[in-house]
Formats: structure tokens, C-alpha cells, sequence
């Protein structure tokens, strides 16, 4: 007769009373495939930790985006922020879609060039423009979303320098209502100094405005912010149109969509809380549909979502290292991923599941990542199934800024992989190793050797 | 020898009420099996005998889970302590 599968043995304090805001605890259900692929045969083929992309939900998640502003709005375009994933497999996939490339610095322009986009379809935005990634971007007819008034003239004397006519966009900061107000990018609204920056592009008689651009936020939960920042954009294009018969051709929306993660402290989880594309399509296009801006002349609308449109495809997979108990009594679990690979522990309650049904109990648990360090939480006090040393675990929707902000710090980073469309796995950028730090770092001659 | 206070009651279910305190406690199939174990007089080597027969689990891992559960039982103020009763 075959043995019994072990649980490991626990007591918990059972409080009486109502139940918490969180209301009774539920069950968490294990998620042992992704795309009908198993996380542990995939664990075990390119080692752990592991980053798996699904290259069908990025697909159906564009394709749902696309079809909720271009089912309201007649010319739609999406431009791929390159800064929320950079992989270029990644990057490929929604250019196949049909997006073009946001960057935000010169290696982001370059990135995007190599990936084969044409320089025309990319939007070069950021603070940080050199004056070699500026004379790039013209060289190339990019569209430069001009962040300040130094970098205005900057492309005003390029483009004496190199006898070009840049094509360029403003970018605009506005009151949308909501707090704290992004006021670093770009020129303010309602002080006026974005249309003083209009005035001084027109003035110079030597830059082609191609366009307006905005970025309110980043994980924004409120619709009505950008349908107040649609409406003030649209009031600044026919003002350009009465003052200099000038027409824009594209207002770009920027981006800031929230995902579905949960934000730290948030009373509702984001599944619940985050507005959906067709909410954010509604405010925007029906903001400029109803402005004053003639029906013959409606711009493009440009939209730079990257959080939303990646992060459920990304999942972090990996391996329980240990359990132990806290001085409270209270369990720790550390796994082999940390913050240095999962960046956005900081501000998300991630989705965390055990990859095989373990048990029906479940324990207050801290989880640790495993650095070296007190703040390598990646969740604090949730409800876990009991995993012991060895067991698996995947993070839910890690698909964003992860892979772009993550930290190499006393490891490799892992190899990250794709599941396209038949679920084939492929890996898409390689563990690093000892060689790839070492091949960058030079030793003087005189600190090569030592005696001991 | 480890010996549960004897205010201490414990249902089938799994259900412990110390009666000393008011609190309650849950315990899962494993943890009942092992406080019904202590409570019978069985030490570590006959527990470990015991669950490893019937369980899949190895002994090393047993053993870890097995003091550590214990620990928890101790801070949960469920054992006599030297001295009393």
C-alpha cells in the first residue's frame, strides 16, 4: 500500500470575533500551468528562479486594448513603452501587433532602431536627451516630445546645425483632479507655459509640430483624470488651429493604465478596482470627440500603456528555500526570488500561489526573499499554504517594469522565457553569469595577483 | 517528557480548548496525530516510527517539522511546564 502525502504538522490560535476587513480568509488555489504548460516541467528544464511570458496573453491583451479605442475613435495608434519591458522578443510581439516604440533614452532609441523600427515610428520621450540622442532622433525624423525649454532650444540649434526640420511634440502637465500632480514632465497648462513653448516652436518657423502629448500619472485608478487632460489637450490643439491655422496630427495619451495588481494598503483588491480598457477608451475618445476640434480634423490618438498591457503575462516561478518561525510565533517562508528580481514588491501585494496543491490549511506567513537584507519582503502577513523546502511557488502578473528595473545583486539573474502561441517555450534572454560581470570589470596590473 | 496541560482539551476535529485561558486553537490531521501521540506517552523515536510508516516523508524533514511544531505548541503555552501541576 502506498503512503500518505505528509503535511507538515501546524496549530493555529483561532480568533473569535467578527471577521476582518479582509473578511474570512479564503482558500488559495494553486496554479500549476500557464497556457496548459506545467510551471514545474518548466522549472525543472531552465532551472529556478524562472520569468515565463505568455506571448498569447500579450496578443489578446493588445487586441483587447486596440479594439476598445478603436471601436470609439477613428485613428488609433499604440506606441510599445519600451522602459515597462525592454526584452526584445517582447518588444517584437506588440510591433508585430502594429505598435510603434515609446523610448525614453538614448540606449531605449537604439534598442528600438536594432529591433528594426522604422526611426519615423518612434516617439522619443524622457527627460534625458542628450545632444547625440537628439541629433539621432532627427537624423532619423523620430518624434521628439520636447520635456523642457533647454531641450527646446537644444533642437532649435540642431536643427540650424544640421540643416534638418525635427518633428516635434510638446509634452504638457496638467490638473487633472488628481493628487499628487505630475508636474515634472513636460510644460505646465494652466500656468500657460505650455502654450508659451507652442508659441516659441511656431515662432521659429524651423521645427514641424507634429503633435501634443501628455503623461498624468502612473497607476491610475480615476478615468475622469484623463478625460479632463483629453479635454484640455484638445482646447490647446484648436487654439493652435485659430492662432496659426495650424494643424496637429496626433494628441498622444501617454500612458499610466493601472493593471490588476493589488497596491500595498489598498482596501479592494485590483482585480476589483482597476478600470478596464474600454473605461479608459470611453473617457478619452468621448473627451475628444466633443471638444471643439472639427470632425475633419480629429488627430491621431497615440496611447503609451505598458503596465496594463504586460503585466498579466509575467509570472515569476520558483522554489521554497526554507521555513522558519518568527519571534512571534508567526511563519516565514524564504524562496529563491527577491526583490532584486521583483522590484515591485515594494508597492503591489503580489498574487503568490503555491504551483501544486499542498493543503487545505494555511498559516500567516511572511515571505522572504533571499537577500541578504531586511527589506527583501516580497509579501508580509498573508494567509500561505503550508510549502515546505523545495516546494514551488509562481508570482501572477509580474510583467511590468520587472525585467527593466530589477537589481543584479549578489546573484545572476535568472533566464527569462516565452510560451508562444502553442506553448512552446523559448528563451528569450540567457541566466547571467560570472562571465558576463566579469567581461565588463578591468583589474590594474598591479591588483592581479596576491599572496595569502 | 512532554505532557499537555490537563486543562487542555482536545476534540476528533482537531479542535483544542485550553480551558487555563479561553483560548482555542485548530490543529491539522498531522498536528492531531502527533498531540494524540504526546498525549498517549509516545516519545520522538516511537512518533517518528509511527508517522513515517504511514506517511511519505523522511526522517531528517520529520524531525524538523516535528520540533518545530513542538515549539510552536510550547510558546502557545500548551505543555506543563518543569515544576507545575
Amino acid at each position: 500500500m502506498s503512503k500518505l502525502t505528509f503535511e507538515r504538522p501546524i496549530i493555529q490560535r483561532i480568533n473569535a470575533g467578527l471577521p476582518s476587513k479582509y473578511g474570512m480568509p479564503r482558500r488559495l488555489e494553486p496554479l500549476s500551468q500557464i497556457d496548459g504548460v506545467s510551471i514545474e516541467s518548466l522549472l525543472q528544464e531552465f532551472g529556478s528562479p524562472l520569468f515565463i511570458l505568455s506571448e498569447q496573453t500579450i496578443r489578446k491583451t493588445y487586441r483587447e486594448a486596440y479594439r476598445a479605442f478603436s471601436s470609439r475613435y477613428p485613428k488609433v495608434q499604440f506606441s510599445w513603452s519600451y522602459k515597462t519591458n525592454y526584452l526584445n522578443a517582447v518588444c517584437n510581439i506588440f510591433h508585430q501587433e502594429g505598435a510603434w516604440a515609446e523610448v525614453v533614452s538614448g540606449f531605449e532609441f537604439q534598442k528600438a532602431l536594432a529591433n528594426g523600427v522604422p526611426g519615423e515610428l518612434i516617439i522619443f520621450n524622457g527627460p534625458d536627451k542628450s545632444r547625440e540622442d537628439l541629433k539621432m532622433a532627427i537624423q532619423h525624423q523620430s518624434l521628439i516630445h520636447i520635456d523642457h525649454f533647454d531641450e527646446l532650444y537644444d533642437v532649435i540649434h540642431l536643427s540650424k546645425e544640421m540643416e534638418e526640420r525635427p518633428k516635434v511634440a510638446i509634452r504638457v502637465n496638467l490638473d487633472t483632479g488628481i493628487y499628487p500632480l505630475w508636474d515634472r514632465f513636460g510644460f505646465n497648462f494652466e500656468n500657460g507655459e505650455a502654450g508659451d513653448a507652442l508659441t516659441r516652436i511656431m515662432s521659429s518657423e524651423r521645427l514641424d509640430l507634429v503633435g501634443l502629448h501628455t503623461h498624468i500619472g502612473t497607476y491610475m485608478l480615476s478615468t475622469d483624470a484623463y478625460r479632463i487632460a483629453a479635454t484640455k489637450l484638445a482646447s490647446l490643439a484648436v487654439k493652435l488651429e485659430r492662432k496659426y491655422g495650424h494643424l496637429i496630427q496626433y494628441i498622444d495619451m501617454g500612458g499610466g493604465f493601472a493593471s490588476k495588481n493589488t497596491l500595498k494598503g489598498a482596501y479592494y483588491p485590483g482585480t476589483d478596482t482597476a478600470p478596464s480598457f474600454d473605461d479608459f477608451a470611453e473617457a478619452i475618445t468621448s473627451a475628444l470627440m466633443s471638444s471643439d476640434i472639427k470632425p475633419d480634423h480629429l488627430p491621431m490618438l497615440i496611447l503609451e500603456t505598458g503596465r496594463a498591457l504586460i503585466d498579466d503575462a509575467g509570472y515569476l516561478a520558483g522554489t521554497v528555500l526554507a521555513t522558519k518561525r518568527l519571534s512571534d510565533g508567526r511563519r516565514a517562508t524564504i524562496i529563491d526570488a527577491g526583490v532584486n528580481l521583483l522590484f515591485t514588491s515594494f508597492w503591489y501585494d503580489h498574487d503568490i500561489r503555491p504551483v501544486a496543491p499542498v493543503s487545505d490549511q494555511s498559516e500567516d506567513t511572511t515571505i522572504f526573499g533571499p537577500l541578504c537584507m531586511n527589506i527583501d519582503v516580497i509579501r508580509s502577513n498573508m494567509m500561505f499554504p503550508l510549502l515546505k523546502k523545495g516546494d514551488r511557488f509562481v508570482v501572477r502578473r509580474v510583467g511590468a517594469y520587472n525585467m527593466t528595473q530589477w537589481m543584479q545583486f549578489i546573484t545572476f539573474r535568472p533566464t527569462v522565457i516565452l510560451l508562444d502561441k502553442e506553448g512552446k517555450p523559448h528563451v528569450i534572454r540567457k541566466k547571467e553569469s560570472l562571465e558576463t560581470f566579469n567581461s565588463q570589470e578591468l583589474t590594474p596590473d598591479h591588483l592581479k595577483d596576491f599572496d595569502l | 517528557m512532554l505532557k499537555l496541560k490537563s486543562n487542555v482539551a482536545i476534540s476528533e476535529s482537531g479542535f483544542v480548548f485550553d480551558a487555563g485561558t479561553g483560548d482555542s486553537f485548530s490543529l491539522n490531521a498531522t498536528g492531531l496525530e502527533i498531540v494524540q501521540l504526546i498525549q498517549a506517552g509516545k516519545d520522538f523515536p516511537e512518533i517518528l516510527k509511527i508517522l513515517s510508516e504511514k506517511y511519505e516523508v523522511d526522517p531528517e524533514s520529520f524531525e524538523r517539522y516535528y520540533y518545530d511544531f513542538v515549539a510552536t505548541l510550547k510558546q502557545m503555552n500548551l505543555f506543563v511546564h518543569h515544576g507545575e501541576e
